[in-house]
């Protein structure tokens, strides 16, 4: 059974249809990728599964539940986090306290006991900070947990928007453009965190990115959008040959 | 291990609101007092709406509604019950503790109401919502004859407790900063910060939206139950535009989202203009400046201010040089404005004009607010709060392009 299962999904701005009819299916621990030309409509289908815009018609079902039209923090609570491709992360707020709001979703003690600072939040806030420091060393980030997430450098700062998704434990997570503006050695080293997410933490990974080679080599199975539309779907190999997916990058020979 | 120390700073904090009361009753005589029983309620203001603007970054300017509303519905129960009801629950003060509960329960409601529409406005738009809430209801009280209508609830039961004004206080600066001290206040920062990241990472920003309106507004209505109480008169105009706008400048000058900012800016915008207001010359006269004094010193604040803005901007150094040459800079100003003085004096007539020194309070207030604002736009305090690893932080203080490096 698919974990994520898009269909026919289309979206309507006024009179420009951003997304159309698109159709695919995503197995659990599958890595998928969503490539396509700039304003094909990749971070629309994002913003769509994740929850911040209503798609026009189709459906979306994760884990075997309709999600079409589900607010965005419910999304979030079911298991499907996601980075941005314009990084958003809360700039005043320390690295550290970025994973601690990203794990608020497990938090349990009242508003009254946080109010009071009573020992049950002040446990639970304690907790929560020993989980992201956990996790932070999982994506190297330790030494960096106390320093304002505004003054991190770009690459740090990507690989903290992944810690901040990671610490909502989701099931399926979405990362828009991971490696936009990372040299080749940060993208070799991006490529093997993102295998060991799925290897090591079971999680099924759906990447949109510009760079051909990282998709190849990190997707098992490839979607390709064209002016919101489907113009191929299958492995690297079978979308590296296909001449729809050539024209669509290089254009047609004259 | 945690009840004895919590107990112990309760006890404290009640023993430095008795004490303040003790200390005030004898240095001040009655005029004194009140003054400080407004600052203590500001503090509460201040405080409770950086909780709404400067911590969950909702715009909200109509934060003497909240206020309104809680004296307003304690004084009309109080002028019909107290009489009968004050000796069944054990004296004034207690049926005061008793008012401050239902007027906080009254504002909180009206705090959702107000909060909803936060859900779909941001900035400027809820900025006006809330500013028409807070004209509506003013209008809405000046026109009810019940409630005194535009002259004035008059009779109001006085039960003037200072410490308990200032136990509100704390107990408004204790609530803010445990919520920051948890992870559930992280989230509230996290609303301000950006609310598409928040909703994405779970965060159910309508509930944190409502919850920071419901908070803040329940001090600011116990606010209005303690002031109606201890003036024993209220008018639709001591809940007025103005009054929501000071309550916002006191959180903006002292730095938007720092509960230290908003406490310190609220003592000291609280008690600005009533010390203009009662400048009095040597002799115990009426204080006159002439217009090229006036003059004089508009000039010399100007430099101060430019010359301080290119320090700040063009040089970097540490902490104690730059204060040094901030030092320098206003002296520096205050030769300019002398200098210029000679040149002021000679235009005919200036001389002549005589001002009311009183009557510029207002003129000096709006200059000094002005002049913080061009000098640290970010407040007093920025975002910081009153702590020793701050302090220390700032005299071995690290540019931000050293921490990543």
């Amino acid at each position: 059974m698919s974990l994520l299962q898009v269909q026919q999904l289309t979206i309507r701005f006024g009179g420009l249809t951003a997304v159309s009819q698109v159709t695919f299916d995503i197995a659990p621990g599958q890595l998928f990728g969503l490539i396509g030309p700039n304003g094909a409509g990749k971070t629309t289908c994002f913003n769509m599964i994740t929850g911040v815009y209503k798609p026009t018609s189709g459906s979306i079902r994760f884990d075997g539940k309709a999600i079409t039209g589900t607010p965005c923090n419910r999304i979030a609570g079911l298991g499907i986090a996601r980075t941005f491709q314009n990084i958003r992360l809360f700039p005043a707020l320390s690295v550290l306290e970025n994973v601690v709001v990203g794990g608020f979703l497990r938090h349990k003690t009242t508003l009254t006991s946080s109010l009071a600072y009573l020992p049950s939040a002040i446990r639970e806030t304690d907790a929560m900070k020993a989980d992201a420091m956990k996790l932070l060393e999982v994506l190297d980030l330790q030494d960096v947990a106390h320093v304002r997430s505004a003054d991190l450098p770009y690459g740090k700062q990507r690989r903290l928007e992944i810690a901040r998704a990671m610490a909502t434990q989701p099931k399926l997570l979405l990362l828009d453009e991971p490696a936009a503006g990372m040299n080749p050695n940060e993208k070799v080293d991006l490529m093997n965190a993102v295998k060991r997410l799925r290897d090591e933490h079971g999680k099924t990974v759906l990447v949109i990115e510009h760079d051909m080679r990282f998709v190849m080599n990190l997707c098992e199975q490839i979607f390709v959008l064209d002016h919101g539309e489907e113009i191929a779907q299958g492995p690297p190999e079978q979308i590296r040959n296909d001449p729809k997916v050539i024209a669509a990058y290089l254009g047609t020979p004259v | 291990m945690f009840w004895p120390k919590r107990i112990a700073s309760i006890a404290i904090g009640i023993g430095a609101c008795f004490l303040i009361q003790a200390v005030a009753g004898k240095m001040f005589d009655f005029y004194g007092l009140r003054l400080v029983a407004l600052a203590g309620l500001y503090v509460t203001l201040a405080v409770s709406l950086n909780l709404i603007n400067g911590i969950t970054g909702q715009f909200s300017i109509g934060h003497a509604a909240f206020y309104q509303i809680g004296a307003y519905f304690t004084g009309y129960l109080s002028i019909h019950y107290f009489a009968a009801g004050a000796g069944k629950v054990g004296g004034p003060v207690v049926w005061l503790i008793a008012m401050m509960i239902v007027g906080a329960l009254g504002a909180t409601i009206a705090g959702f109401v107000v909060g909803l529409p936060s859900l779909r406005l941001r900035g400027d738009y809820l900025a006006i919502v809330t500013l028409g809430f807070g004209e509506i209801l003013r209008i809405i009280v000046q026109n009810q004859e019940a409630l005194g209508g535009a002259y004035a609830m008059k009779d109001i039961p006085t039960i003037q407790s200072l410490w308990l004004v200032w136990a509100l206080a704390f107990l408004c600066i204790a609530v803010c900063r445990n919520l920051l001290k948890t992870a559930r206040g992280l989230t509230f920062v996290a609303v301000r910060e950006d609310e598409v990241a928040s909703a994405a990472m779970g965060v159910d920003v309508t509930k944190v939206k409502i919850t920071a309106f419901m908070v803040g507004s329940a001090f600011a209505g116990a606010a209005g139950a303690l002031l109606a109480h201890y003036e024993g008169l209220i008018t639709p105009q001591t809940f007025a535009m103005d009054v929501s706008f000071i309550i916002l400048t006191m959180v903006v000058l002292g730095g938007t989202g720092s509960i230290t900012g908003s406490v310190v800016a609220a003592i000291f915008l609280s008690y600005l203009p009533e010390y203009l207001r009662n400048l009095k010359a040597p002799d115990g006269g009426t204080l006159y400046v002439t217009g090229a004094t006036c003059l004089q010193w508009m000039l010399t604040i100007f430099a101060a201010v430019v010359l301080i803005r290119w320090i700040s901007r063009s040089l970097q150094f540490p902490l104690v040089q730059r204060l040094g040459l901030y030092a320098a800079a206003v002296v520096g100003a205050l030769v300019i404005g002398k200098l210029l003085g000679f040149g002021v004096n000679l235009i005919s007539g200036l001389a002549a004009i005589q001002i009311d020194a009183g009557q510029l309070r207002m003129a000096i207030f709006a200059v000094a607010l002005i002049s913080v604002m061009l000098i640290r736009p970010q407040g007093i305090f920025a975002h910081h709060e009153l702590s020793l690893t701050w302090l220390r932080g700032l005299v071995s203080r690290k540019r931000p392009a050293e921490v990543s490096a």
